[in-house]
């Protein structure tokens, strides 16, 4: 069965906002009502975006939706203080349509009101002007119907097997953008994304209680930056069967021990681990203190910055928005800065951080490029991009070899870490034991814990490239709460001396 | 197209839509999924026109205007149903027709479903309650907050630390429009404001969220927060161990957040599995506890009815102690045989379920918590909670900010944040008093959600783990 016909442009040509030339007549509008005394920047974000989301359950039930929006942000700064301001678009491109130059004034109305403390200075930098697009094979929207139907059914079907299964949902999704950006200094740069994803998850219960399997991750499944091909490569009904029969099996498996023990961490929960306590501790906006009252703080300071010991040699991260697929790739970030590959965390050395370009000018440094923001309505700040551990040598069989005895865990079930990204206490769906580097019997109820630079400290191997894997996920932070689209990407990754079965 | 209506002159907080237009919006959205031969068709939208003031130690440094609605529309034919949703306020009838639309072509492609018989709703006159809708709040434009945040940050530099905080109001409106004939249309205000102030290694955070600004007290609690800030100093480490603890109104708030995942909605009784299909009317707290989802509370931000224009009843969870009740929406009532509460739920990369949104404690009457703790602990915050174990109600955490030993009934050393696993029910089991201050804090995730409750005293809280 094969995807209606589709390629690109297709994918890229829909919507209101498709066209360059006229996103560009609107950002100029709205540039042009920010010329005031004292302005020295003002950017322009323009942003359409449709995602479409498609779940059903064992009972045949469906929930379709498709949401589209459009609008416009103004960020200005006057008098070294910054203005802020986003309305929608109601049938953008209309004559006389005044929703830029009322965000433009607005937002220059919001600086002046909080002009007369700090001031904040943005050291100039060069227009950089373009355009880019997702590769997509097949469009994820104009994908049958029926051949959707056909696989979420397959899916629930496989994942419904086992007796003990109580529920399952699958689910599809399918998100595109035009993301445009106009500034004072001369950058225009259009954007075009499409991403597509799945998600499956088997809940099974008993007296015992209830355990829960997902694929292709349990933190809203997986999403990447492509079309359909994405979906169809992830072999969703073989994979729903396994996650079925491992859901039911997690009934009767033994628990998870508590200790001190060797593990091999899967890909899945690395990407977590990656996420909470590497990408948020390095976001320069926290550690700076922006985020005290709400995400919090790091515990990096400043001068740390270039030298902190972070982890063993064998831990190398990396930020990389150019690479392809992913739910971090792009060519600029949401403030108009090109995407570069850049090391993060350098064989265990901290050498560079997550920031925007107010942060990192407080810093007296370059920015990285890491401002991202939840689509037009909100400010960019520093999230992750495309942040991963960099692969390491040999096959996940030749990792629990080098291991021995211990434990191999994937799939993160819960997650929390404090405020400074410091302590840490993660559990996991599926942990087996790991004997004379073999797998042995399924555990129920892995938890492990520790401190951020103690574990990744301890971190004496990475799998080969072949074992990689990468994960899109939401992440929120800010006042209001906003949330960010990223990736995280590792290979399984051998951790010595993990306090495990950390329940308090 | 017509141009967005916010006046470009300063003044006081407006409505993004307003009645008219929201509605006008709806009844075109339903009509034309009507007229293309939709079974069924509902519409909502929701708003919201607010601005903050984001401040950290010598600045504004993320002043938001934000605009925002969404009008969404659900069309049904022969059981399947779609909904569509945009921005764009021109395009009501145009996503009636889509919706429909793309419902027959669901059935086409799924085959048809019986469809849920779903109770009907019915509209009440006076949802737009004189409580939702509060001039102070209003006020308190761009220049007035900016100056708040620039006294509160003047007032913790001259206790020798920094203030971080949001000062926030919101014009919130929801219409809701169905082909049975509900019409409905409310607007309310919010009020909404977080500090934390840090002086040394000493901090605290106060938070809180009313429709209207006075009951904040803005002022007050900059004053409190920086002196809890400044007594915080010379932290130590908190000792493994369990300990009495009081868990200040934050504290117990952040504790209730995660409730619905212990089966509380209509889902998880469908399902058979949580607390309300396995353990109804066990005695799971002290029988001092009541918790509901209470859309009409006084505090917090109370609101008429849903997504789907169903009354939001009040909705016991823990009833003297014991659990009560599950929240509904229209599919969750009709798969659970419950009656539908108004708890419909939307949110993003979610499939649509009920949630309790306005989830309220009952106060006390305990005066001072600590009077009754001979050794043990003062928690203000808890922070970054997520569900181990939904049948145990376990959860893990973190305690953050103002945390101090406690002897003799008085606050002792500050001790630095700790991690814990514990279960909701065990710790509300514990619970030998509760205080009468209800702060609010806002549900995260949820649209218009909110959790209020006081502070209470737990005996036997177990911190330690991770670390």
């Amino acid at each position: 069965m094969s995807a209606a016909a589709a390629s690109p442009p297709t994918a890229h040509g829909w919507g209101d906002l498709a066209d360059d030339p006229h996103a560009t007549r609107l950002m100029e509008e709205a540039l042009a009502a920010t010329e005031v005394a004292g302005l020295t920047f003002a950017d322009v974000r323009l942003v359409e975006a449709e995602e479409l989301r498609l779940y059903t359950a064992r009972s045949g039930e469906l929930d379709e939706r498709s949401e589209h929006n459009a609008g416009i942000g103004v960020r200005v700064l006057v008098d070294g203080a910054w203005g802020f301001a986003a309305v929608p678009l109601t049938g953008p491109g209309s004559p006389g349509a005044r929703a830029p130059r009322l965000a433009a004034e607005q937002a220059v109305r919001s600086a002046r009101a909080g002009s007369g403390l700090a001031r904040t200075e943005l050291p100039p930098r060069a227009p950089s002007s373009g355009r880019w697009e997702v590769p997509v094979g097949l469009d994820p929207f104009a994908v049958r119907d029926e051949e959707r139907h056909q696989l979420l059914q397959e899916a629930v079907h496989a994942a419904s097997a086992p007796r003990a299964v109580r529920s399952v949902t699958a689910g599809l999704n399918a998100k595109r953008q035009h993301k445009h950006y106009a500034d004072s200094e001369g950058s225009r740069q259009h954007q075009h994304l499409v991403e597509s994803g799945a998600v499956l998850q088997a809940t099974a219960a008993d007296a015992s209680g209830v355990q829960r399997r997902s694929y292709p991750n349990s933190f809203h499944g997986n999403t990447a930056a492509g079309g359909w091909e994405y979906v169809t490569g992830l072999s969703l009904p073989s994979e729903a069967a396994r996650v079925g029969e491992e859901a039911a099996q997690l009934l009767t498996a033994p628990h998870a021990p508590a200790g001190t023990a060797s593990v091999v961490i899967g890909p899945a929960q690395m990407a977590l681990q990656i996420h909470e306590s590497v990408g948020h501790a390095i976001e320069l906006d926290r550690i700076l203190g922006d985020e005290t009252n709400f995400a919090g703080t790091s515990w990096v300071q400043p001068a740390d910055i270039g030298s902190l010991r972070y982890g063993s040699p064998a831990v190398t991260i990396v930020a990389d928005p150019t690479l392809p697929g992913t739910r971090g790739t792009f060519a600029w970030d949401d403030e108009g800065t090109p995407a570069v590959r850049r090391t993060l965390v350098d064989e265990g050395v901290l050498r560079e951080v997550l920031s925007s370009r107010e942060s990192a000018a407080r810093h007296g440094r370059q920015t990285s490029g890491a401002a991202r923001s939840d689509g037009w309505a909100y400010l960019p700040v520093p999230f992750a991009t495309n942040v991963y551990l960099e692969p390491g040598t040999g096959s996940l069989p030749e990792l629990l070899d080098r291991m021995g005895d211990g434990y191999y865990v994937d799939d993160n079930r819960s997650w929390s870490i404090d405020d400074r990204r410091l302590a840490f206490q993660f559990g996991t769906e599926v942990a087996w034991e790991v004997r004379r580097g073999r797998r042995g019997r399924l555990l129920r109820g892995f938890s492990y814990g520790g401190l951020t630079p103690q574990f990744w400290g301890s971190v004496e191997a990475v799998a080969g490239p072949e074992e990689f894997r990468s994960f899109g996920m939401p992440c929120g932070k800010g006042e209001p709460k906003q949330w960010g689209f990223l990736g995280h990407g590792a290979a399984p990754t051998l951790v010595r001396s993990v306090r495990i079965g950390v329940m308090g | 197209m017509s141009a967005l209506d916010r006046s470009t002159d300063a003044g006081p907080l407006r409505a993004a839509v307003g009645r008219d237009r929201a509605l006008s919006a709806c009844h075109a959205a339903v009509a034309s999924a009507l007229a293309a031969g939709a079974d069924q068709a509902s519409a909502f939208l929701a708003a919201r026109n607010a601005g903050y003031t984001r401040f950290a130690q010598d600045r504004v440094h993320q002043p938001q205007d934000i605009c925002e609605w969404t009008l969404m529309v659900r069309a049904e034919v022969d059981g399947r149903a779609s909904r569509v949703a945009t921005t764009d306020l021109e395009a009501a009838s145009t996503i009636g027709e889509r919706a429909t639309e793309r419902a027959r072509a669901l059935a086409v492609a799924y085959g048809h479903l019986p469809a849920l018989r779903v109770a009907a709703t019915t509209a009440e006159a006076d949802d737009q309650d004189a409580s939702l809708w509060l001039e102070d709040t209003a006020a308190w434009d761009t220049g007035a907050r900016t100056a708040a945040a620039r006294a509160t940050m003047a007032e913790a530099a001259r206790a020798g630390g920094a203030a971080y905080g949001m000062y926030g109001h919101a014009a919130t409106e929801l219409a809701t429009v169905t082909a049975q004939g509900v019409s409905r249309y409310a607007r309310a205000t919010e009020a909404v404001g977080g500090l934390t102030v840090r002086i040394g290694d000493g901090t605290s955070h106060w938070t809180d969220v009313d429709r209207s600004l006075g009951v904040l007290d803005l002022e007050a609690a900059a004053v409190r927060t920086v002196r809890e800030a400044h007594a915080g100093q010379h932290r130590v480490d908190l000792p493994d161990g369990t300990y009495d603890v009081v868990l200040g109104p934050l504290a117990t708030g952040a504790l209730l957040e995660r409730i619905s995942a212990f089966g509380f909605t209509g889902e998880a009784v469908a399902d058979g599995v949580g607390a309300v299909a396995r353990r109804p009317g066990e005695l799971v707290a002290a029988a001092a506890v009541d918790v509901a989802d209470d859309p009409r509370a006084r505090r917090g931000l109370p609101f008429p009815f849903d997504l789907e224009g169903t009354t939001s009843v009040r909705v016991p969870l823990l009833e003297r102690g014991r659990v009560a009740q599950a929240v509904t929406d229209l599919a969750s009532a009709a798969r659970s045989g419950l009656p539908p509460t108004g708890h419909a739920h939307i949110a993003r990369e979610e499939t649509p379920h009920a949630v309790p949104a306005s989830i309220t404690m009952a106060g006390g009457a305990t005066e001072d918590l600590l009077a009754g703790v001979e050794r043990g602990l003062y928690v203000q915050r808890l922070w970054y909670l997520n569900v181990i174990d939904p049948e145990t109600t376990t959860l893990t955490g973190g305690s953050r900010d103002a945390c101090f030993l406690v002897e003799d009934g008085r606050l002792a050393r500050p001790v630095a944040p700790a991690r814990f696993s514990e279960s909701v029910f065990g710790a509300l089991h514990r619970v030998d008093a509760i205080g009468s201050e209800i702060l609010a804090q806002p549900l995260m995730n949820v649209w218009n959600g909110c959790v209020s409750a006081p502070a209470v005293r737990v005996r036997g809280f177990r911190f330690g783990g991770a670390t």
